[in-house]
């Protein structure tokens, strides 16, 4: 607290203090009258719902109400919208940066700064001020231990082409997880599209959601996963279900989730105070309780969790996000079937 | 006098041309709009190529191998899914109608808890219990053998899975067209073939089977249409084994990010001509009367004595029962009630955690009462729409009542899915924006289900002779009176039936619904979907069986208001 005043005390910013002040009394005014606020989330069911719930909890009189779908359904379901000149949505929040870019491009977004977020590393705030990074993850495989020896466990991504594993992997679709979206970018600017031949010669399950990959390695039904999210499976190890994280060598895509306020919003200024939680510390915390990497700083991480630094990671650029996109789509389609 | 007034009053507030006029409307919303759209969206060249008219997209959705893989599935799925069914449903049939089969009623309830079982809940049972790694099945068949770890009996994640999980729930449907067929024959030509010397089996199989050939071929048809317009059960066994079908693949389409309405279109149409062929051949084949021939039990019917061997007959018949309700009810009971999906059958693995939350869940209630709110308004609706349809029609009260029926039953070879393309590409754009709202689903489910409706109402109208209506017309009310005095109480039963047969199917209702649905007009089989694509199978075995108790509720009260007769309508 102490901190914060300092800062504020010696900012040359101060003059304009009163008036921020005024601004935000005046957002919550008028958020309040539209009483709810629309958030298009690809987080978790349960992480969505938990952050929602969280929201509704502060008794502020604005409501949360959740749409949750894969990323790349969001966004299709979102340009349909938009094409009937139907906005419901005023938050849209997934894990394929590309989508950001294109709606900024299209002039579908409104730049806001979220509360808090000016203290954040750079790298989590687009430049012109229309999205920023909520929460980040991994896209990172998984073992059954119950089905897999260490010793067998794969080093490279390349080992889990093995017809040892040949019908026992699953494996999340790019069109509806935007996980998989990038991750998979990551991988072919790696390895090149062979990689797809690689790991589709497997025949691995293909499921929707990056978080289901975890549930079929759980059940067993499946004995390890590619394209998962990172902190599924993390909230999967706490309630003791038998399965680790596979780190190859040659690292994993590190996957961003921004966050933005749609220009047609139709509650904008609920969607001003809700992106405001979103960077909260209740609201972070409650995130990185879950296996998920914030943006804040000061936020405690569980113990288990392996902190990022620790972790060798794959940066796809946003721009390459966008460019990779259908590519990715159109040879999954091709190598997997679906 | 007085009493003369208000006769000539009514007589000149006849309002039978409005009615034509708003029937007409309707039907003109339902059906003709939709088909428009789709027709015209298919057509259209998207912009971002070179825009305009033209045959682009049936171009790439016939030229591409690889939308044509789903087409060739969708067609060798539906092909075996209806052999198998026929073969079934008919020794059945058979075996409850013509044999001293033990427990017969068992047999037949069996059949229509199979009917009423939606397809994707059997789907999600088997995933449980023939999960090549994790199945139950295949667990016991590991334990039972000694096998090794990989090894498996089943793998319900294959087209034959696909085509085993559809068989469960479509041979009812051949089992009712053919049990009705034989009822409808006497048996006075097996008897002559079995006082000719004949054996049962051949007796069954150089006179029996003849004469119940139009049903065998309706059931075929019916069975066929029933599989490849089937949304669910692929969507959650075909694309894990890597495989889209036609309607999984339309609705890749419809939610691509590349917008992909045109190639929907185009790639939905030729479902449709299919459809309308299927059901030409099938009228052709049939006559004019239709596969529910009502009354006509003429002559007797005489059981096969079938001796020792009725027992075996009973436990094939009970086969298709065990994997259709018994297995799959146990297999998602118990899974609701598990506490971990890894965790096994032991009892401290229980819990009813899933239960509560499930009915905790923010999503789960607004979808339950978007659900009721669209069944009861589509039944109510449409049982209304299909009884004066079909009054106008049998009573041939104005001229071209033949094209308000055609209309009304037309909807049958519109698949469901096709059908939602159709309304979203309609409904989408201004002047009329329904997307987003209830509408659009209860147009979808209206005129999905007002077929089965219309067709109950006709046939019951049927059997109700207008001379009783032309009495009271003599006296002096108009149609309009007539219909609601007379004709209505008469057939209060055809009525309440139509109103079941649009409600149930409604609580079910997915092909239409996963295309239009928003966040705030979910319904309760799209919430399962979703469960489903997280991998939660624990929650939607949960809400599987409250759509069970639910429509086990709806059916024990129609029962007792209408009897079972209204199952075979």
């Amino acid at each position: 607290m102490k901190k914060i005043f300092a800062t504020f005390l010696f900012s040359p910013l101060l003059a304009l203090l009163p008036w921020s002040w005024v601004a935000a009394q005046s957002t919550m005014e008028l958020a309040k009258k539209e009483g709810k606020v629309v958030w298009y989330s690809s987080a978790s069911l349960p992480l969505s719902q938990k952050i929602c719930g969280l929201f509704n909890s502060k008794g502020l009189g604005i409501e949360c109400e959740l749409h949750r779908d894969g990323s790349g359904k969001l966004y299709s379901r979102y340009v349909q919208e938009a094409k009937a000149g139907i906005y419901t949505a005023d938050v849209f929040h997934t894990s394929n940066i590309g989508h950001f870019v294109n709606l900024t491009k299209q002039g579908e977004l409104t730049k806001y700064r979220p509360q808090g977020t000016e203290r954040f590393d750079k790298n989590f705030l687009d430049k012109e001020g229309y999205w920023s990074v909520v929460r980040a993850s991994v896209y990172i495989p998984i073992y059954n231990t119950t089905k897999v020896k260490e010793s067998e466990v794969p080093k490279s991504w390349l080992d889990f082409s093995d017809s040892k594993w040949s019908g026992k992997l699953v494996h999340a679709h790019p069109n509806y997880s935007g996980f998989v979206s990038v991750g998979l970018s990551a991988l072919v600017q790696k390895f090149g599209w062979e990689i797809f031949d690689k790991l589709a010669g497997t025949k691995p399950r293909i499921v929707q959601s990056a978080i289901d990959t975890t549930t079929f390695v759980v059940r067993g039904e499946a004995y390890m996963s590619l394209g998962g999210t990172g902190y599924e499976p993390f909230v999967q190890m706490q309630k003791g279900e038998p399965i680790k994280y596979v780190y190859p060598k040659e690292g994993v895509p590190f996957i961003i989730s921004p966050v933005a306020i749609l220009a047609k919003a139709p509650h904008s200024n609920a969607a001003k105070v809700f992106s405001d939680f979103l960077y909260s510390k209740d609201a972070q915390q409650l995130m990185a309780n879950t296996g998920v990497y914030v943006a804040n700083p000061n936020i405690d991480y569980p113990k288990e969790m392996v902190p990022l630094k620790d972790v060798k990671l794959m940066i796809v650029s946003p721009e390459d996000a966008v460019k990779m996109r259908k590519a990715v789509s159109d040879n999954f389609r091709q190598k997997f079937g679906v | 006098m007085a009493e003369r007034k208000a006769i000539s009053l009514k007589r000149q507030l006849d309002l039978t041309p409005v009615v034509w006029i708003f029937s007409a409307f309707l039907l003109v919303i339902l059906i003709i709009a939709p088909m428009f759209f789709l027709i015209r969206e298919s057509l259209l060249i998207p912009q971002e190529a070179e825009g305009g008219w033209g045959l682009a997209n049936f171009i790439q959705a016939y030229t591409d191998p690889l939308y044509r893989g789903p087409i060739f599935w969708s067609l060798i799925i539906s092909v075996s899914v209806s052999v198998i069914s026929v073969i079934i449903g008919a020794l059945m049939a058979w075996a409850v109608a013509r044999t001293d089969l033990p427990l017969p009623g068992l047999v037949r309830v069996g059949a229509l808890a199979s009917f009423i079982t939606p397809p994707f809940l059997g789907a999600t049972a088997w995933i449980l219990l023939a999960g090549p790694r994790e199945g139950w099945l295949n667990i016991l068949y590991r334990i039972i053998t000694g096998a090794g770890e990989d090894s498996y009996l089943f793998n319900i994640f294959s087209m034959g899975g696909v085509v085993f999980a559809i068989v469960l729930y479509v041979y009812p449907l051949v089992f009712i067209v053919v049990n009705a067929g034989l009822n409808n024959i006497a048996s006075d030509m097996e008897d002559a073939a079995n006082i000719a010397g004949a054996g049962t089996v051949s007796t069954m199989l150089t006179v029996t089977l003849p004469l119940v050939m139009p049903a065998l071929l309706a059931g075929l048809i019916l069975a066929f249409l029933e599989t490849i317009i089937l949304f669910g059960t692929p969507a959650f066994l075909a694309i894990p084994a890597r495989q889209h079908v036609m309607t999984t693949q339309i609705r890749a389409f419809m939610q691509s990010e590349d917008y992909l309405v045109g190639l929907a279109s185009a790639y939905a149409l030729p479902m449709l001509f299919a459809a309308i062929l299927l059901l030409w051949i099938r009228r052709r084949a049939l006559g004019r009367r239709g596969y529910a021939t009502i009354g006509g039990k003429g002559g007797q019917r005489r059981l096969q004595k079938l001796g020792g061997y009725r027992w075996l007959l009973f436990g094939i018949c009970m086969l298709p029962l065990l994997a259709s309700i018994v297995l799959p009810y146990f297999a998602l009971i118990v899974a609701s009630l598990m506490k971990t999906q890894g965790g096994g059958l032991t009892w401290s693995n229980l819990t009813i955690s899933n239960y509560l939350f499930v009915l905790r869940n923010d999503q789960v209630w607004p979808s339950i009462w978007n659900t009721l709110i669209l069944a009861v308004t589509a039944a109510t609706c449409g049982a209304l729409l299909a009884s004066v349809i079909a009054y106008i029609s049998q009573r041939r009260l104005v001229r071209g009542h033949r094209y308000l029926s055609f209309l009304a039953t037309a909807p049958l070879a519109i698949p469901g899915i096709v059908l939602a393309v159709g309304l979203f590409a309609a409904y989408t754009h201004k002047p009329v924006v329904l997307y987003g709202t209830l509408w659009i689903l209860f147009l979808a489910y209206l005129t999905k289900y007002l077929p089965v409706a219309f067709q109950t109402s006709n046939a019951a109208l049927m059997s109700i002779h207008p001379e009783l209506e032309e009495s009271s017309r003599i006296l002096g009310a108009n149609r309009l009176v007539v219909f609601k005095d007379i004709t209505i109480p008469l057939f209060k039963v055809a009525l309440v039936a139509s109103w079941v047969l649009i409600f149930l199917p409604s609580l079910r209702e997915l092909s239409s619904s996963v295309l239009l649905w928003t966040s705030k007009t979910r319904v309760i089989t799209v919430v399962i979907l979703n469960f489903y694509e997280e991998g939660r199978l624990d929650y939607v075995s949960v809400l599987g069986v409250m759509l069970m108790v639910l429509t086990l509720i709806v059916v024990a009260i129609s029962y007792r208001l209408v009897g079972r007769d209204f199952m075979n309508a």
